[in-house]
């Protein structure tokens, strides 16, 4: 039940940010949903005068998405966390952390989004 | 020009939260500024898929210790637009009370913390002093000094008495008495001005550009306080968002004093208009669809995005806390400023770098 | 400047703000949560919905051998437990918890009522 969401593609992305910034919208955050049959499902939030007008993407884990940084630079840390927690690629982000902003080298690997955790034991 | 990399670590006398910026400097002037997060990062999200829909309010307010009454109340307030619970009047109005309450602790703390930035230190501690009533009357109404737990979903779990009422009502009369004596050390002091005029300026095209929220957008002239669009009994009350165009570390400051004041007057309009009745309703069935619910905390607008798959279980819940939104501007302040002026600066963006790593 | 000195003054000739801690100690006020007091064992009838709610896990329920035990330190003292029970035997008690040298649970068991005469059930903390 949230109102003002609209579907797009991956490709429609880069347009309908410009568009926002044109008619004066900020954003407010993205948001990424591991769906669980392999899609991820991401949300861009944009707001004006405290309306929402959101949008979805649905893509396959592994696709690349481009990166909204070259016109909201604000997106570079929204960005940078949904790329280390659940494995979306997005490229040409404006500063890139490197997949180290909030993850050491020693943690789990993409830790929010659903896989199979394999423990094995060395032998004795 | 030579130019040297100093490391503004993450542990700082300053700082109330470790955030480590890389300062590229050319003699005392900043050039370039590049923020790094993640020290404290406790992985709340996955941890609230695990836990049922009810305990999640308690592991919610602990995302933060200074702003945990309104975290609670946007998840609460998510969840019940979700599953379409009406929430009884008296319950709305406790909310506000509670909310209000934490928002001049907020600042007050903060006000305290910035006069610790330039070393004055006894300022410092008269700000904190005032603190200690309003952390007393929460304890007596409400069980705890910081972290309540008193919202819950449909409603709230205590209620407040007449007499206590009366006493929340007298001891906001005497904050705003102490208020205005520290209101002439911050604002009309001569060296403390020469601290904050002019540092850090964000024009209003750059603060909405950055997408800047609370009291750092209010203070760079946007009149945006989530508060007018009227949730929980704020649609009642009257009051207007407190708004200063200047736009540098001193409109900052002079915003958050006068919301303490505003806070004030709304307890007392709230405890006045306080209707009888219940205070909360019972819960039953589970959350399904999704919904975004927005709420405003003192340091700017926190979002919830709550997804539920008609199981106790929640699917996804998504925090973009203020601090998240403000950190960005900071790429925009630093560079041109003199290295003495960066922890004042790091300061009134107010940052509360556990929310922001949750 | 002159502003402040109203303020130095009545700062340097009033009381000062703090107490003297360990000689002089504030009382908790009424409805404190300090932390989970102990369960009044006998009416207790394990039907585990306190274990079931408690956001943290810190209260384990046996009912075979009719044991209650809760890990003070995991309690995040919210008091959920104490709204829940059906027959009301926990409550809050106001003094916060004190520290102390080793870690362990506070185990409570109910020991079976003997016959004629009205006996009472004791408590055994290990």
């Amino acid at each position: 039940m949230i109102e003002n969401i609209k579907e797009i593609t991956k490709d429609q992305l880069l347009g309908e940010a410009q568009n926002m910034m044109y008619q004066g919208y900020r954003l407010v955050t993205a948001t990424c949903v591991d769906l669980g049959n392999n899609n991820l499902d991401v949300l861009y939030h944009f707001d004006k005068e405290l309306k929402l007008q959101n949008y979805r993407i649905t893509i396959a884990k592994g696709e690349e998405i481009p990166s909204i940084s070259g016109i909201y630079l604000c997106a570079i840390l929204v960005e940078n966390e949904m790329k280390e927690l659940f494995g979306l690629n997005v490229t040409n982000m404006a500063i890139d952390y490197g997949g180290h902003m909030l993850l050491s080298d020693d943690d789990l690997k993409n830790p929010m989004s659903r896989q199979q955790i394999v423990i094995e034991k060395r032998g004795e | 020009m030579n130019r040297t990399v100093i490391p503004f670590g993450p542990q700082h006398p300053v700082l109330p939260e470790p955030l480590h910026l890389k300062l590229v400097m050319e003699d005392e002037k900043v050039v370039e500024a590049i923020p790094a997060i993640g020290y404290v990062h406790r992985g709340l999200e996955k941890l609230t898929e695990v836990k049922e829909f009810t305990q999640n309010t308690y592991i919610v307010e602990r995302i933060c210790g200074i702003c945990s009454v309104m975290h609670a109340q946007a998840y609460c307030q998510g969840i019940e637009a979700m599953m379409n619970i009406q929430v009884p009047d008296r319950a709305r109005y406790l909310r506000v009370i509670w909310a209000e309450l934490h928002r001049i602790h907020s600042h007050l703390l903060w006000l305290g913390l910035l006069a610790d930035s330039f070393g004055f230190e006894s300022l410092f501690m008269q700000a904190w002093r005032n603190r200690e009533k309003v952390m007393d009357i929460m304890e007596e109404t409400a069980g705890s000094r910081v972290v309540i737990s008193c919202n819950t979903i449909g409603g709230t779990r205590r209620d407040i008495s007449k007499e206590h009422l009366v006493k929340i009502s007298v001891i906001a009369d005497e904050i705003m008495e102490d208020m205005k004596q520290i209101e002439a050390a911050f604002l009309n002091d001569y060296t403390v001005k020469h601290r904050l005029v002019g540092v850090g300026v964000l024009t209003k095209e750059q603060a909405y550009k950055f997408g800047a929220v609370g009291p750092m957008a209010r203070a760079s002239g946007i009149a945006q306080d989530h508060r007018t669009t009227g949730y929980a009994a704020y649609g009642e009350l009257d009051f207007a968002p407190v708004v200063e165009n200047d736009g540098d570390s001193y409109a900052r400051t002079a915003v958050r004093l006068k919301e303490v004041y505003q806070s004030i007057k709304l307890i007392k309009q709230a405890i006045a208009k306080i209707p009888e009745g219940e205070i909360s309703v019972l819960v039953k069935g589970n959350p399904n669809g999704e919904v975004i619910s927005r709420v405003e905390q003192p340091r700017g607008e926190v979002m919830y995005y709550i997804k539920g798959n008609n199981t106790k279980n929640l699917e996804r819940l998504r925090v973009r806390t203020p601090t998240f939104a403000n950190i960005p501007t900071l790429l925009q302040m630093l560079p041109g400023s003199q290295l003495a002026d960066v922890p004042v600066l790091l300061l009134t963006i107010d940052p509360c770098i556990s929310c922001t790593e949750r | 400047m002159f502003d402040m000195l109203g303020n130095i003054m009545k700062n340097l000739l009033s009381k000062p703000a703090t107490r003297m801690y360990p000689f002089e100690k504030r009382e908790n006020f009424k409805n404190t949560r300090g932390q989970l007091g102990d369960i009044d064992i006998d009416a207790c009838i394990f039907c585990s919905i306190c274990a079931k709610k408690c956001p943290s896990d810190a209260i384990i329920v046996n009912r075979n051998e009719k044991s209650w035990e809760v890990d003070r330190y995991k309690c995040i003292v919210c008091g959920v437990c104490t709204e829940v029970c059906p027959k009301k035997c926990l409550h809050m008690e106001e003094q916060y918890k004190t520290a102390s040298y080793t870690k362990e649970n506070a185990k409570f068991v109910q020991q079976p009522k003997p016959e004629a005469p009205a006996g009472q059930s004791q408590e055994q903390k290990q």
